[in-house]
């Protein structure tokens, strides 16, 4: 199976769907990788890295002629001549948005070819390290701060200096996803204050978790649309929305909007009267300029000056650090190629929700686009450390196994289970019923008689005396519980002691054997208490 | 009257002993009210008017103290469940003996006191063997695999209905032999109950022994008509046999199956025909400068420590990183789980050696919650506690165990010193989770160039 790797054909594209990186896993898989010339120029990688990784290199024809299986980012144009080359049974992989590309989707249909778009993987956690979304939006995420940085003439961090005194940078991020998070991280970690606002209470937990200040309105309404997405709100809701974005207007230096509705224009969150209201020299990036912009002034692709506020416009956050862009779409796709089987194994498998989430046309056939999974939370944070970058947590299932049971311990006794409890009534009322006959029969007809049901007695009252006791025992301290009960229990010496004395005639057998009863249970009896008293010891605030 | 006093005055201070175990404020004291009370009944029990004792018990006493002492000052905190085992073979021997003593100066004893001494010597003797199979397995004499004998449930019941008979025989003729046979009986069963359990129960095996020897002393105080030791005894078997159920409802298992060697004996439910038969996914490597970097960059991290880390005394090194991580203002965090290690309570001594401030090592319950907003969790030596197919695969052996939820966090670094699987000999999908890294190598060597990186 051959796997072509073609050039991006969108103006400004700097990335390349597969990084030379990445090719030792797709060979390993079984490929035959054929790479577009000059594929991966824009990203840094010349066409020499590819073949030292074991790639061949051709030309846009050959790739397209020799190649079983396509891999691009970004979708070709509806009208691109290119797909007249494709072949039926060709597959097609890249991020398609079949939603919003009807005539494309239409135009593959023509050429009968396999389409799985990668934008449709659901966000379920087996699925994460194919998710080409949270991955870019990662990245995204990150970049629009460091543009941020760019177009905003003053420090994130607030500083003392001799020079005089510097109050850090305020940053208000608007919709706290995969992006968002790692914007939030991205600015914290330079110092700013950040808040991040969100319609999903989900978002809260991480937003604090990242260091952030959460924001929210006080219309009671959910947020979540499914998907990691939120959905669109209700009237009150966004006009409480507008209120608490002009109060924070006037407060923060930068704002980051990140507001997508799937398959929809972004929905207008920042308006320019908002804009008016910031401070000369703050910047306003929006990350849904391609989407049509959350901000009123935003035009895409480009920075836009207004009342000295800049509205930053760009889209290709991701392409602006193609290097690594590259490198980790190009791994997404070899998990999703090993979801497939790799090249050994290639299989389409419609039962794996995965490879039919992503299915959009099989041999030129419409497969039903299936709506995103509604039980989602919301996005995780991004490390935006040099943690490994597929840690980056796309959107989990909710989990939909019951909470696991609790262990119960001490402090909370739990209530037994329902067994158990009966367990217990069934040997207290036998023992109780013992007792009784015991207590009431002939004395001599018993073993032991009466001495006996009064040991008996002792005995049982001592059981429940520690049964009580014990329950509030610190699961931290069983071990010292367990050390202190064993050498407790080397009370065994006191009968070894008792048989010892019982007789002085020299040494006896009987003798010899108490002497040593008492001996082992002295070891133990010391043992026990100095082996407590240095495990406690150690214990400390 | 006055010995009677005193005993009474003993049996109130073991209470209040264990009572005193409750918290950590209180143990101290709790230890000590301990002391106290056994040097009352051991100098009670040296004052009874009348007795007189031979040169010999004064020096078993100084000897057993002496070499009691010895062993107890020498032991690493890593070797504790190693000697807990053994002393409790101390108790188990010792109530044999008393019991031989007993019928050995007073043959012509009643049907009712033979009956005593012979539940003494055989509780006493099944406490004696096991725990020092238990203490082989512990320390590694053993494997910890169960030995599974064929039919071993009937070769148990046929032991004890041999037992019955032989108690029967000896209690009405007072046949020596038939004591012998029951004792070797015992002592054979004895190891094969505790040879049967596999290597996960080995915590709960420890307690149940904890609380066998308190059955023994308490049958040796009906044996001696001594109030003394029935409360004492009833008092430390019923706590053993509490620990145990706890530990056992914390992993979900049945006493009954510990106690009669049940777990990890049937093969896991799924044979080939649903179980993957290859490995479940791909295992991502970290070299230990990358996770310094990663927790470097960390605002929370949490600790999970297993008895890898005990084995390879990695707890000093883990004290060090969590220094270095606070100095830096990272919140770091132990999450302890009921079973983890081989004793209850195990990681909680070991991270107290090594004067990690116990308000930062949290149980199970209280820390799994916050596991979606933490950063970093990293795995020392654990396995099964952090076994996700403990929720998600029925056919798990483990399945129904509540387990920490570390895959929730947003990276997990496990170390671990090979591929192998846990102690309970069972594979692990968290090692293929996407956000987990593996940091192969001891525990020790891993975590100080860990912390040497983040220097």
């Amino acid at each position: 199976m051959k796997l072509g790797v073609l050039r991006e054909q969108s103006p400004g594209e700097k990335r390349v769907a597969v990084a030379p990186a990445n090719l030792e896993r797709l060979t390993k898989q079984g490929w035959e990788v054929l790479v577009q010339t000059g594929a991966g120029e824009a990203a840094g990688f010349a066409d020499a890295a590819y073949t030292a990784a074991g790639a061949s290199i051709a030309t846009a024809d050959e790739v397209l002629a020799k190649a079983d299986v396509l891999v691009m980012i970004r979708a070709p144009k509806a009208d691109a001549p290119a797909l007249g080359k494709l072949r039926p049974g060709q597959t097609v992989i890249g991020q398609l948005f079949p939603a919003q590309n009807a005539a494309l989707v239409q135009r593959l249909a023509e050429q009968q070819v396999t389409a799985l778009s990668l934008d449709r993987v659901p966000r379920i956690t087996r699925a994460q390290k194919m998710d080409t979304l949270s991955s870019m939006a990662n990245i995204t995420g990150y970049r629009a701060v460091i543009e941020a940085s760019t177009q905003f003439g003053r420090f994130f961090t607030g500083q003392i200096t001799a020079a005089g005194k510097l109050a850090p940078a305020k940053v208000l991020i608007v919709g706290a996803g995969v992006a968002g998070l790692a914007a939030l991280g991205a600015a914290k970690s330079l110092g700013a204050i950040v808040r991040a606002f969100d319609t999903r209470e989900a978002a809260r937990e991480q937003v604090q978790s990242l260091g952030g200040e959460f924001l929210t309105v006080t219309v009671q309404e959910a947020g979540d649309g499914g998907g990691g997405y939120a959905k669109e709100m209700s009237k009150e809701f966004i006009e409480a929305e507008y209120a608490l974005f002009r109060a924070q207007a006037k407060e923060v230096d930068i704002v980051i909007t990140t507001a997508l509705i799937p398959g929809k224009p972004a929905p207008k969150l920042w308006l320019a009267d908002m804009v008016e209201l910031m401070k000369p020299g703050s910047v306003v990036i929006d990350l849904a300029a391609e989407q049509g912009g959350n901000c009123d002034l935003t035009r895409a692709g480009e920075v836009v000056v207004h009342n000295g506020v800049k509205v930053v416009g760009y889209y290709d956050y991701a392409s602006r650090m193609a290097a690594v862009a590259s490198e980790l779409f190009g791994t997404n796709v070899a998990n999703f190629l090993d979801e497939l089987g790799g090249a050994s194994k290639w299989h389409i498998d419609v039962d794996n929700e995965i490879t039919r989430g992503a299915l959009v046309l099989e041999r030129g056939e419409k497969r039903e686009l299936r709506p995103l999974p509604a039980k989602v939370s919301a996005p995780a944070a991004a490390a935006t450390t040099a943690a490994p970058a597929s840690s980056l947590a796309a959107p989990r299932p909710a989990s939909t196994s019951s909470a696991p049971k609790s262990s119960g311990h001490g402090h909370n006794a739990t209530p037994m289970s329902a067994g158990t409890k009966q367990a217990i009534n069934i040997i207290g009322a036998l023992a109780a019923l013992a007792w009784l006959i015991l207590r009431f029969a002939k004395p001599d007809a018993i073993v032991g008689g009466a001495a006996f049901v009064q040991h008996l007695t002792v005995f049982v009252l001592a059981v429940f005396v520690g049964w009580q006791v014990v329950w509030n025992v610190a699961p931290a301290l069983h071990t010292p519980l367990m050390s202190v009960t064993n050498a407790i229990s080397g009370i065994i010496i006191v009968g070894g002691m008792m048989v010892g004395a019982a007789s002085h005639e020299g040494l006896s057998t009987a003798i010899v054997l108490a002497i040593l009863a008492t001996f082992f249970a002295t070891i133990n009896i010391a043992g026990g208490f100095l082996v407590t008293r240095r495990m406690l010891a150690m214990f400390r605030k | 009257m006055l010995t009677l006093l005193a005993y009474i005055v003993a049996a109130v201070l073991f209470i209040f002993s264990l009572g005193g175990l409750a918290n950590q404020e209180s143990a101290k004291r709790g230890n000590w009210l301990g002391i106290v009370g056994m040097a009352i009944a051991i100098v009670a029990t040296l004052l009874v008017p009348g007795a007189k004792f031979h040169w010999l018990m004064y020096f078993a006493l100084a000897a057993g103290a002496g070499i009691g002492g010895v062993m107890a000052a020498r032991v690493g905190m890593t070797q504790m469940p190693e000697l807990v085992a053994l002393l409790h073979s101390f108790v188990g021997i010792a109530a044999v003996l008393v019991g031989l003593a007993l019928i050995v100066a007073a043959p012509r004893a009643s049907g009712g006191l033979r009956v005593e001494v012979f539940i003494d010597v055989f509780i006493g003797a099944i406490t004696f063997t096991g725990s020092i199979v238990a203490f082989l397995k512990l320390n590694g004499k053993l494997s910890g695999k169960p030995l599974l004998l064929p039919a071993r449930h009937m070769l148990n019941l046929a032991a004890l209905i041999t037992s019955v008979v032989l108690a029967v025989i000896f209690a009405s003729g007072g046949h020596m032999w038939a004591l012998l046979a029951a004792i070797a009986i015992a002592c054979l069963l004895g190891i094969h109950l505790v040879a049967a359990i596999g290597g996960a129960d080995m915590p709960v095996v420890v307690s149940l022994l904890n609380s066998y020897s308190g059955w023994t002393a308490a049958a040796a105080g009906f044996m001696l008509e001594n109030d003394l030791l029935i409360v004492t005894g009833a008092l430390v078997g019923s706590s053993g046999a509490i620990l145990s159920y706890i530990m056992c409802r914390a992993m979900n298992r049945s006493i009954w199956n510990v106690v009669f060697g049940g777990f990890g004996a049937d093969a896991p439910k799924s044979s080939g025909a649903t179980a993957p038969a290859a490995p479940l996914g791909e295992i991502h490597d970290i070299l230990g400068a990358d996770v310094a970097i990663a927790l470097a960059g960390a605002k929370s991290v949490v600790i999970v420590p297993g008895y890898g880390m005990a084995v390879s005394r990695a707890q000093h090194v883990v004290r060090e990183l969590t220094d270095v991580l606070r100095a830096r203002g990272i919140q770091v965090r132990f999450a302890i789980h009921p079973v983890a290690g081989r004793l209850p309570g195990h990681m909680n001594v070991l991270l107290a050696e090594a004067n990690v401030p116990y308000d930062i090592v949290l149980e199970m319950d209280e820390i799994n919650c916050d596991m979606p907003t933490t950063d970093v969790c990293i795995i020392i030596g654990a396995n099964d506690i952090v076994n996700p197919a403990a929720e998600t695969d029925a056919s798990s052996p483990i399945y129904g165990m509540p387990v920490l939820q570390v895959w929730k966090s947003k990276l997990v670094i496990v170390n671990k010193r090979s591929r192998g699987s846990g102690y309970a000999g069972i594979d692990n999908p968290l090692f293929y989770e996407p956000v987990t890294r593996m940091l192969f190598g001891d525990a020790k060597d891993a975590m100080e160039k860990v912390v040497t990186a983040l220097r």
